[in-house]
């Protein structure tokens, strides 16, 4: 048990950090105050989701970077947050995004407020999709609630709000299909104004882009 | 074919009495049977198993949809599967494909108007030594051809002749 | 007290035994053993049962008929084994009704072993020449295969009369970490692509604390162009299932899930009937073999979805969930199915293991390469002539399997490359023949050894169009969950879509190759860090391909059907025959002026169908690229070049005699 309770000492950018044994670099960073780029990173959940492909860092000794929502802190550790082939692949990832999400900041409810903003303000990128072409998804969005709106076309499907309707909620949402066909979505796609939503708006509050927001 | 309230009594009474006691489980393959059985996946049924083993219907509907097996229409009374796999891709099964589709004047994933053809394609049946392949209501027709295909909608229009 | 338990082992055993080998029936009536597994079916193998059947009671004979699985040779489907006494048993390929009925008859009834229609005898001896004698017999070595073909896959007690279950009974009478070691020091690696080895993987599963425990055989065998699991699963579920009561013996699990795709009804059935059958022999279920141990095996069907191949995703599917990987570690062997300590095998590893057990380390590691050691189990597809499944020593060049064993590449066609592995392998140029299949090689080149899948593309084939075809399968396939799979793959096809239609640049090439880096590197799961194997390896030995595309709108394989045109050569159209115009589904071939036929170039939907089909003595259809070439071949030809009004009547005026 004494093993356990051990802390682990990491560096991150040259900051020397302490953990507790089976945390992830990311949420050690978190933490103590250092930031690293990502989306789909929820502190309570019981394992990372690791679908938004943002938080690379590179770890010295090793060749490929990793992304520190999934790496577990390792005693002695040397994280660094911008090695070349992290910023790679994470302006990858980032302008991957931003070619099927619906870039129309001025008019966006979460606009000053969004998690693609923070990224390229913080990471100095453009907010534009770079190498690829725009493409609107072009999607119905879903006005039926009393509350508030989903816009699928501005998901970029971190999966936050599922975790939280399920985890803490009515449980009316849920991924469907697969691919780029994959949409947070209510049972058969019903109206959330005819779903069993409780109007908790918890996923309005944890939605890190404007596909989710108050009427 | 049944109408939905007698969908929704066979699987209730006969399907859902099969899987016990109810686990999440059991949700893939109680929709393998409900198609078998049906030979789609009617929406008020999947209500029926979402309360049946307790699951969110949102989780009954992400699964269901993530799998390329089910389908939520029933499909015409002849199933053409085109299997696209890797050898009968580079054996021409592009070719079948479209021949069935300028045949029946519909396009993949579709019924004829009739409802005597549907069409869908289907990732790989194993049989890729007899490429290209295609699925007739589950027979498997190896070493098909695009001419071949008017052949197997004259057959299917022969009443009584099964094989 | 553990010497007691060897010996109720050891007699509970013997008394099995003794109870298979009384049960044994007679040798001096004839059996004919008929593959009818998938690829038989698809042959016509049913047709033929029914008419071996309807023939033996005709002529009123006493004769044994059972269905076996399938022995590898699909090209020779159906196959029948006919065991007549007084000879030796015969292997006949392609056994039509007509040919069933003539062995029945003349074999059968009047002693004439109809040698026309045998591959060869099964056994040495000195009638007739053994199979055995052929080169790609005796290329292979089944391990893996052993019993497939040869057995009846619902019957436990033939499994055990060729030696079946030996292994699981050595095991038995080891201690659990015994067992893992013999696994460890045979070497033994994953078959299901990775390679990753197997003894290590059941070694940290059985450390791991976590009760219960549960083995998975994963028989989810999503790449297109692989068939060896179908047909291990239809032939001989036997090995399977007692490679995954080992595995469960040695890592402490009772319970076991075999899962099954959902395109292999046929499996599922078989696997199913062997189960029950191993209930009844007391190999399956409560107190296996008076051991005090108990596995219960269930099997669980997949329902289409190729990420289900992976292991977090396939547990997923288990559970009745999406099947979306989930971040690693934790690994499944600690946290796995229902969070619990689960071990994650290929089928074909687990029936590597019950031989394991069984014939001991040293003799698999006689089997192989320093570091691949043992039989690898190819499915050979594609522009091969004798296509069929084939297991050889690890090191076997990829020359000895597609010439000598594959009997080469049909029509006088030449070798282009070689696709392995699948959507998550590469294609490795003909140039590379002589590389030994083992996974170290074979990553070298560029590929993986994969699930084993292998494609054998001609010149012909179009790696560009290859390439096309996985990017659009993994594309579809991808669950959607991270970015680079999800959108990254999307923005390749994009740009693979508009090279086969011989649109692109330099600069859209360059974004595909680092594009496919980046996917490579950022995906979460393997399908994802794999999927643009494809684009890779034929970038990396077919790059002129990729340029002829978008630079001078020419498919030099001439394969792509926008950059094409078929034509009919005048002076080489046989014009008596009539094939071509056969074979056509859209009308688009009529007869000109002398007879010779003539393409329709509107109505053509380039099928290729009058190209395949030209008698090889003529060989008249050709493909030209770009098509725009086709104006020099209609301009040198002295022939008339379009048909004419006066070509249409008589062609009308003909078909209406």
């Amino acid at each position: 048990m004494k093993e356990l309770k051990k802390k682990i000492s990491l560096s991150i950018d040259g900051k020397k950090i302490t953990a507790r044994p089976g945390m992830r670099i990311l949420s050690a960073a978190l933490s103590r105050g250092i930031w690293i780029p990502n989306l789909c990173f929820i502190p309570e959940a019981d394992l990372p989701f690791g679908g938004c492909r943002l938080c690379w860092v590179e770890v010295e000794g090793e060749r490929e970077p990793v992304t520190a929502c999934s790496r577990p802190v390792r005693e002695g550790m040397v994280v660094r947050t911008r090695g070349p082939l992290a910023e790679r692949l994470r302006k990858s990832a980032f302008e991957l995004l931003l070619s099927r999400h619906h870039l129309d900041c001025r008019n966006c409810r979460k606009n000053k407020n969004c998690g693609l903003q923070e990224i390229a303000r913080r990471c100095r990128y453009q907010l534009k999709p770079g190498r690829f072409t725009r493409e609107n998804p072009g999607l119905p969005a879903d006005d039926s609630h009393p509350d508030f709106v989903f816009n699928p076309n501005h998901c970029i499907l971190c999966g936050k709000c599922v975790w939280v309707c399920q985890a803490k909620s009515a449980g009316i949402l849920d991924f469907s299909r697969r691919g780029l066909e994959c949409r947070v979505s209510t049972f058969a796609g019903e109206p959330l104004g005819e779903s069993k939503c409780n109007g908790c708006l918890k996923c309005v509050d944890i939605c890190p882009v404007g596909a989710l927001f108050r009427k | 074919m049944l109408n939905p309230e007698e969908e929704i009594r066979l699987i209730r009474e006969e399907i859902l009495p099969g899987f016990q006691p109810p686990e999440p489980r059991f949700l893939i393959p109680i929709l393998q049977e409900i198609q078998a059985r049906l030979r789609y996946l009617p929406l008020a049924g999947l209500r029926i198993v979402s309360d049946y083993l307790g699951m969110s219907a949102a989780a009954v509907w992400g699964t269901a949809t993530f799998y390329s097996q089910f389908r939520f229409a029933p499909p015409g009374q002849n199933q053409v599967k085109i299997c696209l796999g890797t050898a009968c891709h580079i054996k021409g099964g592009e070719a079948i494909l479209e021949s069935w589709e300028r045949e029946l004047k519909i396009k993949i994933d579709e019924t004829t108007p009739d409802r005597a053809f549907s069409l869908e394609r289907v990732a790989c049946v194993g049989c890729c030594a007899l490429a290209p392949v295609m699925a007739v209501n589950d027979l498997i027709v190896g070493k098909s051809s695009p001419i071949s295909v008017k052949g197997v909608i004259l057959k299917s229009q022969i009443p009584n002749k099964s094989q | 007290m553990k010497r007691n338990i060897a010996i109720r082992i050891q007699e509970a055993w013997e008394h099995l035994q003794n109870r298979v080998q009384g049960g044994e029936e007679r040798k001096d009536i004839p059996e004919i053993r008929l593959g009818t597994a998938t690829c038989g079916r698809a042959s016509g193998a049913l047709e033929t049962l029914a008419a071996f059947r309807e023939e033996i009671s005709r002529n009123s004979l006493q004769v044994r008929l059972l269905e076996v699985g399938c022995v590898g040779h699909c090209y020779a489907e159906p196959i029948a084994v006919v065991a007549n006494p007084g000879f030796p048993p015969i292997l006949y390929g392609s056994v039509t009704p007509g040919v069933a009925r003539r062995l029945v008859r003349d074999f059968l009834g009047a002693g004439d072993p109809c040698l026309e229609f045998a591959l060869g005898a099964v056994e040495e001896n000195e009638k007739i020449p053994s199979i055995f004698e052929l080169p790609r017999f005796r290329m292979e070595k089944k391990i893996i295969l052993e019993h497939a073909g040869w057995i009846d896959p619902a019957r436990g007690e033939e499994y055990l009369l060729r030696g079946g279950y030996r292994g699981l009974f050595q095991a038995l009478g080891m201690d659990p970490r015994e067992v893992i070691r013999a696994v460890k020091a045979a070497g033994i690696r994953g078959l299901g692509g990775a390679g990753f080895p197997a003894g290590e993987k059941w070694e940290t599963c059985r450390a791991f604390p976590g009760k219960p425990k549960y083995v998975v055989g994963n028989g989810d065998e999503g790449d297109p162009g692989a068939f060896m699991d179908r047909a291990l699963l239809e032939s001989d579920p036997f090995s399977v299932l007692e490679g995954m009561t080992i595995a469960g013996y040695a890592v402490g699990s009772r319970r076991g899930f075999l899962y099954v795709r959902a395109e292999y009804p046929l499996a599922v059935e078989r696997a199913r009937a062997a189960m029950e059958s191993l209930r009844g022999l007391g190999l399956l279920g409560k107190d296996i073999l008076n051991s005090g141990f108990d596995f219960e095996i269930e099997l669980v069907r997949g329902a289409g979805a190729f990420v289900c191949g992976e292991s977090t995703a396939l547990q997923a599917s288990i559970e009745g969930k999406r099947g979306m990987p989930r971040v690693r570690p934790p690994h499944s062997v600690e946290r796995g199915l229902w969070g619990k300590p689960t071990l994650l095998n290929n089928l074909k590893t687990l029936a590597v293991a019950a031989r394991v057990l069984d014939q001991g380390s040293p003799w698999f590691r006689s089997f192989g390469t320093p570091r691949s050691k043992g039989t690898v189990v190819f499915s050979l597809a594609g522009k091969i002539q004798n296509t069929g499944l084939i297991e050889v020593p690890m090191g076997t060049t990829l020359r000895e399997l597609v010439f000598a064993s594959g009997g080469g590449v049909p029509k006088k066609k030449t070798l282009k490359a070689i696709q392995i592995g699948g959507p998550s392998g590469g294609c490795l140029p003909a140039s590379l023949a002589d590389t030994p299949v083992d996974f170290d090689s074979l990553n070298a080149a560029g590929s993986i050894m994969g699930s084993g899948g292998m494609v054998i593309l001609d010149e012909d084939d179009c790696v560009v169009r290859t390439a096309r075809f996985f990017l659009d399968f993994t594309q579809k396939e991808s669950c959607g969950k991270c970015t680079p799979c999800r959108i990254g793959t999307y923005q390749m096809l994009k740009i693979l879509n508009n090279l086969v239609l011989g649109k692109g640049s330099d600069s859209e090439l360059k974004l595909l190759e680092d594009l496919a880096f980046e996917v490579q590197e950022g995906s979460l799961c393997g399908l994802g860090q794999t999927a643009p194997n494809p684009v890779l390896s034929t970038l990396r030995y077919f790059r002129d391909e990729y340029e002829a595309h978008y630079r001078e709108g020419r498919c030099p394989a001439r394969a792509c059907r926008d950059l094409i045109a078929y034509y009919i050569l005048p002076e080489k159209c046989s014009r008596a025959c009539e094939v071509c115009v056969g074979a056509c589904p859209v009308e688009a071939i009529a007869t000109g002026a002398k007879g010779i036929k003539v393409i329709d170039q509107n109505k053509c939907v380039k099928c290729g169908s009058c190209y395949g089909d030209c008698p090889p003595e003529f060989q008249a259809v050709i493909k030209v690229s770009p098509p725009a070439k086709l104006r020099e071949y209609e301009a040198k030809s002295s022939f008339p070049r379009k048909l004419t009004n006066d070509d249409l009547r008589l062609t009308n005026e003909n078909e209406k005699k």
